[in-house]
């Protein structure tokens, strides 16, 4: 039975129909990308299977439950983290105390908590900013605190928002490594991602395209980059008719 | 940080129980009653609207429920479960407008307190069968003989009682997440905070607080009247002296209170009517110099002095992890 599952799931705000009629699975240990232009309806989909938006059609599965209906706060009890897509850090409290916070969910003792948001942090190379306050930190950092803070949580699944976007590639690829260790610990993870497709072809074992809220491609990475709606999706037609020739 | 904060207030209690074995002066001690009691009143505050980030000006409700609830139980019932009666009742109050309210963003739980200890302000002034409407209605002394100085300890008691609350809240799970909620509410939701839960909790906490120092002063004063207690001036006050200590710390509300009691009854006795002129104008410097309060300001400067400068992080993430990572096969579940 597949980790997540997500069943013609569609999502309408007043007229505009952000996503509409998507389904998708992933297995455990699967890293998937969801692929699409600014305003494809990646966010909207991330929100709709953590409980933030409710899904107006359609069916979400993740680990047996029916998620379909659950608040962002029972979702993360179940094992789905997520990172955001505008960094959200709680800007006063240090990088270890957002971090622990995510670990919290497992333990009540603040001395536990510690010891594992250091060890998370450690695997994100962020020890030596560990006692540092979050507010004034860079965006490389911002971002792996974003995931850290997930990561803390114990995920079965982990939700990465455009993690990578706004990264000067190198920083970028450097992530995409550390991501791509994640199957080590158990956890399956869901990217949406508009352009950065170094990483995408990296890391991705499964590639879902989203053009205006609907699924136009699914596969391997390389396969997908080359099917001719997703470059339409991206450059427009005439390059489509470009790849016909 | 927080160490610190503990022995200053360690040092103002001790001074505090100290005080009536020297003086006893029942004017010196009522005034330093009324600082102690705001100073209760404030950390009950501040565990809302200091570490949660819920600003709440209807703080008069609960403290005039603890009131009420002492003053018009205690002829059924005797005193002491009077008060837990008030207890009790301003508990529920906190639960009704909390799970109202918390579980919208904005300004509605703000709205909400205000409007709450509104109704329950015109209710006490309607109902004269009940409340004894405007002319107000007696209370009960807690302690007949030795009066002020046994209400000087009860005070300086709850505020200790007040103070360390706040400390275990402070290094506890419960406040992180208080905390969180105040930095970033879809953050806290996303870690799998309940995040209404914990609002509500802190709530009630600090409703009870406040109500058994509704009870005490009310009882100090023996007669009380809608106006005084559920009146705008006194949350307006509760709120006021922990932003201006530092809300959001441990000693905010506590130096506060100390230094805004201490200036407005020192202003009362040298300018006479213009004391609400200085005062107005000492709390407007505050909030234009000392944003943060005044114990959060002394906090960052003093940390700042104290830390080595940062490292510059942000532009050389350490190569560690990303180096080891090529030992490691991954195991590729094979998807149709």
């Amino acid at each position: 039975m597949a980790l997540l599952e997500i069943k013609n799931v569609s999502k309408r705000f007043g007229g505009l129909k952000a996503v509409s009629d998507v389904s998708m699975s992933i297995e455990t240990g699967e890293i998937a990308f969801i692929v699409g232009p600014n305003g494809a309806g990646k966010t909207t989909l991330f929100n709709l299977i953590t409980g933030v938006h409710q899904a107006d059609a359609g069916q979400i599965l993740f680990d047996g439950h029916d998620i379909t209906r659950l608040s962002p706060d029972r979702a993360a009890k179940l094992g789905i983290g997520r990172t955001f897509q505008i960094v959200k850090p709680l800007r006063n409290l240090t990088v270890l105390e957002n971090t622990m916070l995510g670990a919290f969910l497992h333990t009540s003792s603040p001395a536990v908590a510690e010891r594992e948001a250091a060890k998370v942090l450690q695997f994100l190379g962020m020890t030596k900013a560990m006692h540092l306050p979050a507010r004034g930190m860079g965006l490389p950092m911002m971002k792996r605190l974003e995931i850290a803070r997930a990561l803390a949580t114990k995920p079965k699944l982990i939700l990465l928002d455009e993690v990578v976007a706004g990264l000067p590639t190198s920083e970028a690829l450097k992530l995409a490594d550390l991501l791509k260790r994640l199957p080590e610990w158990g956890i399956a993870a869901i990217g949406g991602v508009e352009h950065v497709m170094q990483v995408v072809m990296k890391i991705a074992d499964l590639v879902v395209v989203l053009d205006h809220g609907v699924k136009i491609a699914e596969g391997k990475p390389q396969d997908v980059v080359h099917r001719p709606e997703v470059i339409e999706a991206y450059l427009g037609p005439k390059y489509k008719e470009l790849l016909k020739k | 940080m927080k160490r610190p904060q503990v022995m200053i207030g360690a040092v103002i209690f001790l001074v505090a129980l100290l005080i009536p074995v020297f003086l006893r002066n029942d004017y010196f001690l009522q005034v330093i009653f009324r600082l102690f009691l705001f100073a209760s009143l404030g950390l009950a505050w501040n565990l809302v609207g200091g570490y949660a980030g819920q600003l709440s000006l209807g703080h008069a409700a609960y403290f005039g429920v603890g009131a009420y609830g002492l003053a018009l139980l205690s002829p059924s019932i005797s005193p002491l479960p009077a008060i837990v009666a008030g207890v009790v009742l301003a508990m529920i109050s906190a639960l009704i407008i909390g799970s109202v309210s918390f579980r919208l963003r904005g300004p509605y739980f703000c709205l909400a307190t205000i409007a709450f200890t509104e109704v329950l302000r015109l209710i006490a002034k309607n109902l004269p069968n009940v409340t004894g409407g405007d002319v107000g209605t007696p209370v009960p002394s807690l302690f007949p003989r030795n009066t002020m100085v046994s209400f000087y300890y009860a005070c300086v008691g709850l505020t200790i009682v007040a103070f360390a609350l706040s400390y275990w809240v402070e290094r506890s799970r419960f406040g992180y997440y208080l905390m969180a909620i105040r930095e970033d509410e879809d953050t806290a939701l996303s870690v799998g905070v309940n995040t209404a839960r914990v609002k509500l909790w802190a709530l009630l906490l600090s409703a009870a607080i406040s109500a058994l120092a509704g009870a005490l002063y009310a009882s100090l004063f023996l007669f009380i009247v809608p106006d005084q207690m559920f009146g705008v001036e006194v949350s307006v006050e509760i709120a006021i002296l922990p932003m201006l200590g530092g809300a959001g710390t441990l000693l905010g509300p506590l130096v506060g209170s100390l230094v805004l009691e201490t200036a407005s009854e020192v202003f009362k006795n040298i300018f006479k009517e213009a004391h609400l002129l200085i005062y107005g104008v000492l709390v407007v410097l505050v909030v234009l110099f000392l944003p943060e309060g005044i114990v959060g300001t002394l906090m960052r400067k003093l940390s700042w002095f104290k830390s080595a400068p940062p490292t510059p992080f942000a532009s050389t993430p350490s190569p560690g992890p990303v180096e080891e990572s090529k030992r490691v096969p991954l195991p590729q579940p094979t998807s149709e």
